[in-house]
């Protein structure tokens, strides 16, 4: 009887340990493989910049690291000095995408890591960013943020390094933090001269476009002086939407013809007010 | 640009919100069960195709029915795929009964259950004859409500018998009006006034029952639209207002307005194609050999149409019969 007992007992926790075995060597499979790491990393990834839509940033995400890992070509014969260069900084592009930069710790720390990217370069050579990839990379940035290139020109002059500086983790962040504010400044004015703007004419009324940019100037200019919270109060409600309101009601009353304003003009404005709140590098 | 609320909340709350966890526990099962695959192609690869496929939506194709109705998008798919794959029923103005809707749904989800395709079967037709034959929309625009917001219609039902019998699930007030009165009224006859419950004391239930509902809910403002129209409404008579109302549609996001619902140029351009390309191909086979029977060549296009089909209908190819009609 108890024999039997016994056996059946055998029996079942053999059967259970099976169980368990199929589930250990699952596990053991995925860890080997490097599932386990693989989805670890994408999920802090997902945590830190709480993107809006997950799942189309996982697929992103995977897509990165699928280009990067050595099974597609990465292995094979070293690539050429240029090619690397190249590499490095689309790595670096795809890092400080990943967050935006109103998250800013999510943002620094992918900052950090592209600025490691980056400064890993030749073995020669010490570790450091140069001038030049800084430069080059503030460029790309700019030409992927789709605003024209004479608007955000004069910001690239104010922060670009020399080709032979050495660039500090600092100044690379401020850097990158003023071009990705200003590409989000210069698509909001889009948007802004999109509501003035007459469509048939694909320009807006002069007054109206230049009022705006008065408040626009006079709610950067009250930011001015010290730190204090009450300037962005103030600046807030200048260019709440009754302050902007009346400020263009008042343009357009006067009743002068005028030769109207066109987007890239406007742009242009709107990005040299803001430029010229960025103190330049050096 | 930024939606405030998502950074506020706690990691897990966020995780559980967008269904995260749901769909990487997914991606691993998919990848244990295909194993091989991965030894070829990477994977981080075979991630990055299971996750463009739920953004797709084509990740429900042939899922077991537990995981298609797993997270409101899944849902969302689902109707998007079974709206495009059988379009042509409703184009060519078939009706169907009950049980070939069913079949086409299996041919899409195989263990889907067939009491769900009843409930949307009852919406359209009311009464217990239930072989009728529905029109396309119809039957999709029902089958919409029931199986989107499957868990809240049990809940409604719930509340909408509660208060047939007289109890007043939110207040403790016991109505003057005996209970006994209302359990007698299937007996007919005077009861057409009194048929159903009163709108307005509906609504408050249901907007009790939207605010701690965890599953998906139709927008609130819209259920009042819809119960402000009338004094008193029956429960499928509520479901019958919810499938028609077009609001409760565009919030769903899922189908088309119903007047588009046929209107799918892309698709209608490729089967245009298909049909001038095979008449041209037998056309051209007609004339180098009269002789042979055109069937043979007739089988041949249609293969080949469905072949093209199912590349433009997405990655995964369908295997649903597929009758050209000429």
């Amino acid at each position: 009887m108890a024999a039997v007992e016994k056996r059946r007992q055998a029996v079942a926790s053999a059967a259970s340990r099976a169980a368990v075995a199929a589930a250990d060597s699952e596990e053991d499979f995925l860890r080997q493989v490097g599932v386990t790491e693989m989805l670890r990393a994408a999920l802090l990834k997902v945590l830190e910049a709480r993107p809006e839509e997950p799942i189309a940033f996982l697929a992103h995400y995977f897509e990165n690291v699928g280009l990067r890992s050595p099974a597609n070509g990465g292995a094979g014969e070293p690539p050429g000095q240029l090619l690397l260069q190249q590499q490095r900084l689309g790595r670096a592009l795809w890092h400080l995408r990943l967050a935006h930069h109103s998250q800013r710790t999510a943002f620094n720390n992918n900052v950090s890591v592209a600025y490691e990217c980056l400064s890993a370069s030749g073995r020669k050579k010490q570790p450091g960013l140069d001038g030049r990839t800084y430069s080059e990379l503030l460029k790309r940035i700019c030409r992927d943020g789709e605003a024209p290139e004479e608007v955000v020109a004069p910001l690239l002059r104010k922060i670009q390094c020399r080709d032979h500086e050495a660039v500090p983790l600092d100044v690379f962040r401020a850097g990158m933090l003023t071009c990705f504010v200003l590409l989000e400044f210069v698509a909001r004015a889009g948007a802004l001269f999109q509501l003035l703007e007459e469509p048939a004419l694909a320009a807006a009324d002069r007054r109206v476009a230049q009022a705006a940019l008065d408040s626009l100037e006079g709610a950067l200019q009250a930011g001015d002086g010290a730190n204090v919270p009450a300037h962005y109060l103030e600046a807030g409600s200048r260019l709440g939407p009754d302050g902007l309101a009346l400020a263009m009601q008042r343009a357009a009353a006067g009743r002068r013809p005028c030769v109207p304003m066109m987007r890239d003009e406007f742009l242009g404005k709107a990005a040299a007010l803001f430029i010229a709140k960025v103190k330049p590098v050096g | 640009m930024l939606s405030p609320e998502r950074l506020a909340l706690s990691d897990y709350e966020y995780l559980a919100q967008r269904h995260v966890l749901t769909y990487m526990e997914d991606a691993v099962c998919q990848l244990l069960e295909n194993r091989e695959d991965i030894s070829q192609y990477g994977i981080a690869r075979f991630f990055t195709e299971y996750f463009n496929s739920v953004c797709q939506g084509t990740h429900i194709l042939f899922r077991e029915f537990s995981f298609i109705q797993a997270t409101p998008h899944n849902r969302a798919s689902f109707l998007r795929a079974f709206w495009r794959c059988f379009r042509t029923v409703g184009k060519n103005g078939d009706l169907l009964t009950m049980k070939e809707y069913h079949c086409l749904l299996q041919l899409l989800c195989p263990d889907f259950p067939l009491e769900l395709t009843q409930k949307a079967a009852r919406i359209v037709l009311m009464d217990d004859a239930m072989d009728c034959l529905m029109s396309f929309s119809d039957f999709l625009f029902a089958f919409q409500i029931q199986f989107y917001y499957s868990e809240f219609l049990d809940s409604v039902a719930a509340i909408y018998q509660d208060l047939l019998s007289g109890k007043n699930p939110n207040t403790v007030i016991v109505p003057t009006s005996s209970s006994g009165q209302h359990r007698h009224r299937p007996a007919l006859g005077e009861t057409s006034m009194l048929e159903g419950v009163e709108a307005s004391l509906f609504y408050q239930c249901l907007e009790n029952l939207c605010d701690r509902h965890k599953y998906s809910c139709p927008p609130p403002a819209l259920v009042k639209e819809v119960l402000s129209n009338v004094q008193r409404l029956t429960f499928y008579g509520f479901l019958v207002a919810l499938s028609k109302h077009h609001g409760i549609n565009q919030a769903l996001g899922a189908l088309p307005d119903k007047g588009d619902l046929m209107h799918d140029p892309a698709m209608d351009e490729e089967l245009e194609r298909l049909v001038v390309r095979s008449r041209l191909h037998r056309t051209l086979r007609q004339h180098r050999a009269e002789k042979p029977g055109a069937f043979g060549f007739q089988r041949r296009d249609k293969s080949e149409a469905l072949e093209t089909l199912s590349s433009a209908l997405g990655p995964t190819p369908y295997p649903y019969r597929w009758e050209p009609r000429e």
